[in-house]
């Protein structure tokens, strides 16, 4: 890794990173500060209104909308967060490579005493610090702020949805990654790592109103990240951490592979 | 002496589009080489395979006694590049940019303070303010300000005023009279004629000439104006193998072309008359340049300076 590199690309995403980690952290204490006022039996009343469907649309249908974990998963980290987030990882990572190459950067980069591996190898270590970053600005806030608020999660819950929350995003950074170390223009890996998000979502919410889309639910991150079911209940599938892991790992070997081989200009 | 520079049939292919073909180039230590072609040619694509940023599809390279591997990184170390469309950090300084680049190499530019002074350069201004010609500064020292052994220069001079240009030769001479290679890639010929003793030219991604400036002239032709004293008939010059082209100008005046090895003998053949006035005027790198891209095949074009187009 190189020290020199990752001091520079933090330096150049200091503004990017500190937007949405302030956004993260004001949108947590809102919905800590909310969940007295908005939860309990006024909201399970308000949501059963709804048609199952639209609940469908924030995430897993089965959990108990009126609890704190159905309130968080519902309202905040079943669909908004997911966009927050991968927003900011999908933008670091598009920026990590393929924009470097696209804007001409790389080839003074690369002219320098850097080697490729050491070049990937910290932009991916970039994208660690940004999924713990993030994750921190997420989760952190809940617990701070959350004992003022009737909200106490145990310190197991905590680093539950810590860690599964950064790899979660990790995972789709990850593969914004691969697309990037394989492109040469910064607007492919957004593009297709957005539309890869919006069919899991639509996949997702296929299989909450249909029997029909249950055999392609594996083959969907979204449905393994379940953060009302770990607040609620203090855990969750060794699945999810697996299946995070592996696409992530097989995406940043990918990337690395395939940038040691490419033309970068 | 030692090879710097060495490429053995080194070929780029873009897909189907051609980048350079079989392209064997050797440029030796302390040698300042010119490699002259028009944009699109190959120039950047064979500067590109020898830092490695490209992927040859045939062929290899060496620099500075090393294999060129696409993940090498200690080579650049004595390597200064200064590339020839400057795109950088447009919302940093060029202070940070300076320093940045440093960092790569462990340490301030040695002579980082001297460059900024000699090409007036304000680092404080960020790169999005800078003209092109800051722009390209800025490039130079980041090139320069290691002492490098060997200098890649693509146009370095572009988008400079004549008065900075003529200080980037300085400096270039003066890196080279200490040692440096220089290998300098330009459509621009008079910057290649300013500082470079051999000079290669590519023609559609393969090397149609590589000769020593001075030979190179030679074999091009010279434009010959002779005013005689008495007047002359305008077979005067028959015999004289190499004076083509004679024109009478009027009975006393005769203007000729001369090519090769010709002026010698056509100086002891005027010496037989009585001559008021004699002009030769030297084909510029350009006549020499345009030589190599009239339309005719690469074959004839390499033919006509014993160049390899194979």
């Amino acid at each position: 890794m190189s020290w020199t590199l990752f001091k520079g690309t933090m330096h150049q995403r200091r503004w990017h990173l500190f937007w949405f980690s302030a956004s993260l952290v004001a949108f947590s204490w809102m919905m800590v500060w909310f969940w007295p006022q908005m939860g309990g039996a006024d909201y399970a009343q308000l949501i059963e209104t709804m048609p199952q469907e639209m609940i469908a649309l924030f995430g897993d249908a089965d959990i108990s909308i009126a609890s704190l974990g159905g309130f968080f998963q519902t309202e905040y980290l079943g669909l908004m967060w997911i966009v927050i987030v991968a927003s900011a990882v999908i933008g670091y990572a598009s920026k990590s490579v393929a924009t470097e190459i696209g804007n001409g950067t790389m080839e003074l980069l690369l002219s320098q005493p850097l080697s490729r591996s050491k070049f990937i190898l910290t932009r991916m270590a970039g994208l660690f610090a940004y999924v713990l970053t993030i994750s921190a600005a997420t989760f952190v806030p809940i617990q701070i702020f959350g004992p003022g608020y009737d909200i106490d999660l145990s310190a197991e819950t905590f680093w539950m949805l810590f860690g599964l929350g950064a790899l979660f995003m990790l995972a789709i950074g990850s593969f914004a990654f691969m697309l990037s170390a394989l492109s040469r223009d910064g607007g492919r890996p957004v593009a297709i790592t957005s539309a890869m998000i919006a069919a899991m979502w639509i996949g997702a919410f296929l299989v909450q109103v249909s029997d029909f889309a249950d055999a392609l639910e594996p083959f969907n991150l979204l449905s393994y990240w379940e953060p009302g079911k770990i607040i609620n209940e203090g855990a969750l599938s060794t699945d999810a951490w697996w299946v995070y892991a592996g696409v992530a790992t097989v995406s940043l070997v990918v990337a690395y592979v395939g940038f040691l081989r490419r033309d970068v200009t | 002496m030692a090879t710097v520079i060495e490429t053995r049939k080194l070929s780029k292919f873009y897909g189907k589009h051609r980048g350079v073909v079989d392209l064997d180039l050797a440029v030796e230590k302390g040698e300042t080489f010119g490699f002259l072609g028009p944009n699109g040619d190959g120039k950047t694509t064979t500067i590109r395979c020898l830092l490695g940023m490209l992927k040859a599809t045939e062929g290899e390279s060496y620099v500075l006694g090393e294999k060129v591997t696409l993940d090498g990184s200690a080579l650049r170390r004595r390597i200064g590049y200064v590339p020839g469309e400057v795109f950088m950090y447009e919302k940093e300084t060029g202070r940070w940019m300076l320093d940045y680049m440093s960092g790569f190499r462990g340490g301030k530019g040695a002579r980082e303070a001297e460059l900024i002074e000699r090409l007036e350069f304000d680092p404080s201004r960020r790169i999005k303010e800078l003209s092109k010609g800051n722009k390209q500064k800025l490039a130079l020292i980041i090139g320069l300000m290691h002492d490098p052994e060997l200098l890649i220069m693509d146009e370095p001079t572009s988008g400079l005023d004549p008065l900075n240009q003529e200080v980037v030769f300085d400096i270039i001479e003066e890196r080279v009279q200490a040692g440096a290679t220089l290998f300098l890639s330009s459509h621009i010929l008079s910057e290649v004629e300013r500082v470079c003793a051999r000079v290669g030219i590519i023609r559609e991604g393969r090397l149609v000439a590589d000769e020593n400036m001075r030979d190179l002239f030679a074999k091009r032709q010279r434009e010959l104006s002779v005013t005689f004293s008495d007047v002359v008939d305008p077979s005067v010059f028959g015999g004289v193998k190499g004076v083509e082209d004679i024109i009478a100008v009027d009975s006393r005046t005769l203007t000729a072309t001369v090519t090769g090895d010709a002026v010698d003998e056509l100086i002891k053949h005027l010496a037989t008359h009585r001559v008021s006035d004699v002009t030769i005027q030297h084909a510029s790198l350009e006549d020499v340049f345009m030589e190599f891209y009239r339309d005719e095949p690469i074959e004839t074009a390499a033919a006509a300076l014993g160049g390899d187009a194979s």
